[in-house]
Order: C-alpha cells, then structure tokens, then sequence
C-alpha cells in the first residue's frame, strides 16, 4: 500500500490513482456482487430445505440430496430467516 | 387391431403401463402380457412399485424388495421396496455429510430432519419416482413392463414429473445466477475463478433424471399405456374422467382392455336369475364400452373359473389373449 501511495513518476502517480478510483469502485461493486449472492443462497435454501422452517416446498426426495451441500449454512439461514426484525434492518 | 398386432406393429415399443382402478386385473394383464412377451423371445422386466404388490402373489414367490427375480426364460419381475430404499438413502446422505465435513456425528437439527423428511407421505412418492426412474433408464430389457398403481398415484405420478421438471428448472436459474455473482466478485477481488459449483451439480442431475422419465412417459412410438377397465356403470365412468386427464399429461393411450367379461356361452336356458341378471348387466354395459371406446379396445378378457396364479394359468390366459 505504501509503495502505491508513493509518487514517483507522473504515470504512476495517474496510475495510482485510476487504481484508487477503480478500487473505490469495484469494492462497493464486489459488497453488492457478494451480499446479492447471500441474499440469494438463503433464498435458494429456503426454496429447496424450507421444510426446515416448516414449510414444505420441495419433493423430499430430492431436497435431501442437496443437504449435504447445504448443512453449514442451514444455521446462519434459520438465524437470518427467524430473526424478529429491528431498526437495523432498515439501515443493512 | 388386436393385443397381439398392437405389439407387433410397433416394434419400438419398450415401455408398457397398465392403469385402471384397484382390483380390475392390472397386475393378471401385465404378468400375461410379460409372460408372451418373454415367450416370443424378448427380454422383458415386468416391475411394481405398489407398497401392497401383487407380483408376488400371481407368480407364487417372494420377490418383494429382491431386485429383478428370474421367473423364467428371458422373464424378471421385480417388486420395490420403498420403505427400504428411503432407510438406505437416508443412510446414505448422512453418511454423505459426515464424510464431506469430517463430523464425527450429523449435527442434531440436520439429523432431525432427515428423519421429518422421511416421515412425510410426499418422500415415499418421490422415492417411489425415483425409483421408477431407475428402473427404466437402465436399458438392459426389450420391454420393461410396468404395473402401475392405482389410477390417483398414477396421475399424480404423472403430475409430478412435470411439477419437478418446472420447478428445477426454476432453481436452476437462480443458482446459475448466483454464480454470476460469485464470479463477478471472483473478477473484483483479482481471485481465481470460483471452484465448481457442486449444487449446480446435483440440479442437473436430478434434472436430467426427471427429464429422461418423462420424455418416456410421453414418447408415442416407444411407450404404450393400456387402461383396463371391466363392464360396469362405475369403473367405465372413472375410467373415462382418467383417460381425459391422462390426454392433458400427453400420455400416448394405446387402448383399453375389457377384462372379467362372462363367457357368452354361459347365457342358455335354466341358467339361474342371478347369473342371468348378471349377463344382462354386462352386455348392456359392453354396449356402452364399444360406444365409448369402439376401436381403441384391444381385446376382450374372459372371466376364468379360477384365480389367474402361477405360470400354467397365466400361459392358459397369455394363449386366449394373444393367440386367439
């Protein structure tokens, strides 16, 4: 980090700081990409182990053969989708 | 067209299903039909996913849950054990988790619900299904011969492939989407490309399974379904409200059978009021079978004197089907 921050020479120094826009940029882009897809793996759980929560959605049959691949998520999904909402929602 | 013909003009033929009400002689056509199938030299597997099979019973041996049982020549029977196959399968998923994460034991909510997904009726339907599935996507037979439930499993049998067909097909999507996401923050973060996605995986399968079962069901040139049906006011009425519904799932109906007809020659004089009563009734509800169903009826199945079981009687009844 420090060596970026450097500035040495005119092109690096533009080039650090196409480097700190895009970064900028791509970070926020990289939060969203990431909490859409957990936003979409508890929605995927739901809809294939929703069972879980008492919801019977899918044949049982097959539902059972993603659970393998499922298991260390089926906390964290039961957590976020029994949880009482709070303030905190509306800033997350 | 006869039975017979209907089998000779269609070489292609390799799945048939019998449907009709409970008690009608599904399992008596199916086992007759194996049996000069088996005898014209084709290799024929005839199998039953009923909890409550009758193989067993018509071929005078224990086959339940035995796989495919060699009854004679070029003839295998074979009866499912749901129950028994939901027990192995539920053993191998916990198994499966154990061996994927290292746990010395399947933590307690997952194992609880292996246990609840079992108890549910929809789990042995879709064992049974699935069972079904592997059944005909093997390929060793000329014929695979199905006995098929009662006609309310056997459309919702029906009903469930497309069900399952839409509804993979849904999440499917949805996990190819997340993918993209996992990829977009893979490109991002300057990581490697994200490891196989083994869910997708499985989806795919199962997809693949669904599909290859029902592209069966509904191919006309290589599946036959037959409805039996007897000369009564109640069975012609349901058989009819099925045949209409099975038209909606696209099945190919190749005809009906009318079994349990009283021998004509039995109608002479002196012949006491009952029997006399009981051949009027026939006839007046023949009539209507021919008008319903004119040519599509394939044969006429003859009361016997006796229980059709056993191999003689079952060659005795196969010879007056086909031969006659």
């Amino acid at each position: 980090m420090a060596d970026e921050t450097k500035p040495t020479k005119r092109g690096g120094l533009v080039g650090v700081f196409r480097d700190i826009v895009y970064g900028m940029a791509s970070h926020e882009m990289t939060r969203h990409a990431v909490k859409t897809r957990a936003s979409m793996e508890h929605l995927f759980i739901l809809i294939t182990m929703g069972d879980l929560l008492g919801i019977p959605i899918l044949p049982p049959y097959y539902s059972l053969r993603l659970l393998p691949h499922v298991t260390p998520q089926i906390a964290g999904w039961k957590r976020r989708m029994l949880r009482e909402r709070d303030v905190t929602d509306i800033l997350g | 067209m006869s039975l017979r013909e209907v089998f000779e003009s269609q070489p292609d033929r390799r799945y048939v299903m019998f449907g009709g009400k409970g008690g009608l002689g599904k399992t008596t056509l199916s086992a007759t039909s194996a049996f000069w199938l088996a005898s014209q030299g084709k290799r024929v597997l005839l199998f039953s996913v009923d909890p409550q099979a009758s193989l067993s019973d018509i071929f005078q041996r224990d086959i339940f849950g035995k796989g495919p049982v060699p009854i004679m020549e070029n003839l295998w029977a074979q009866e499912v054990d749901a129950d028994r196959r939901i027990r192995e399968y539920q053993e191998e998923i916990r198994k499966k988790i154990l061996d994927m994460y290292g746990f010395d034991q399947v933590p307690a909510e997952i194992d609880n619900y292996i246990s609840a997904a079992s108890a549910e009726p929809a789990m042995e339907e879709s064992a049974i299904f699935d069972a079904v599935v592997d059944i005909v996507v093997q390929g060793d037979y000329d014929y695979y011969i199905y006995d098929l439930v009662p006609l309310g499993h056997a459309l919702y049998y029906l009903s469930m492939a497309k069900v399952y067909d839409e509804w993979i097909n849904k999440i499917t999507r949805l996990r190819e989407d997340m993918r993209q996401y996992d990829q977009v923050a893979a490109t991002m973060r300057r990581e490697q490309t994200v490891e196989q996605d083994r869910i997708l995986a499985e989806l795919t399968y199962i997809k693949e399974r669904i599909n290859a079962s029902s592209r069966i069901l509904t191919d006309k040139k290589r599946t036959a379904f037959f409805f039996v049906v007897v000369p009564e006011e109640m069975i012609i009425l349901d058989t009819k409200k099925a045949a209409e519904l099975f038209a909606r799932f696209d099945v190919p109906l190749s005809g009906y059978i009318v079994n349990r007809v009283l021998p004509p020659e039995l109608d002479r004089d002196g012949i006491p009021t009952y029997l006399k009563n009981r051949i009027g009734m026939q006839r007046k509800y023949l009539d209507v079978i021919r008008a319903l169903f004119g040519s599509d009826i394939k044969s006429y199945v003859p009361e016997m004197e006796r229980d059709v079981t056993g191999l003689p009687m079952i060659e005795r009844l196969a010879r007056r089907l086909f031969e006659a």
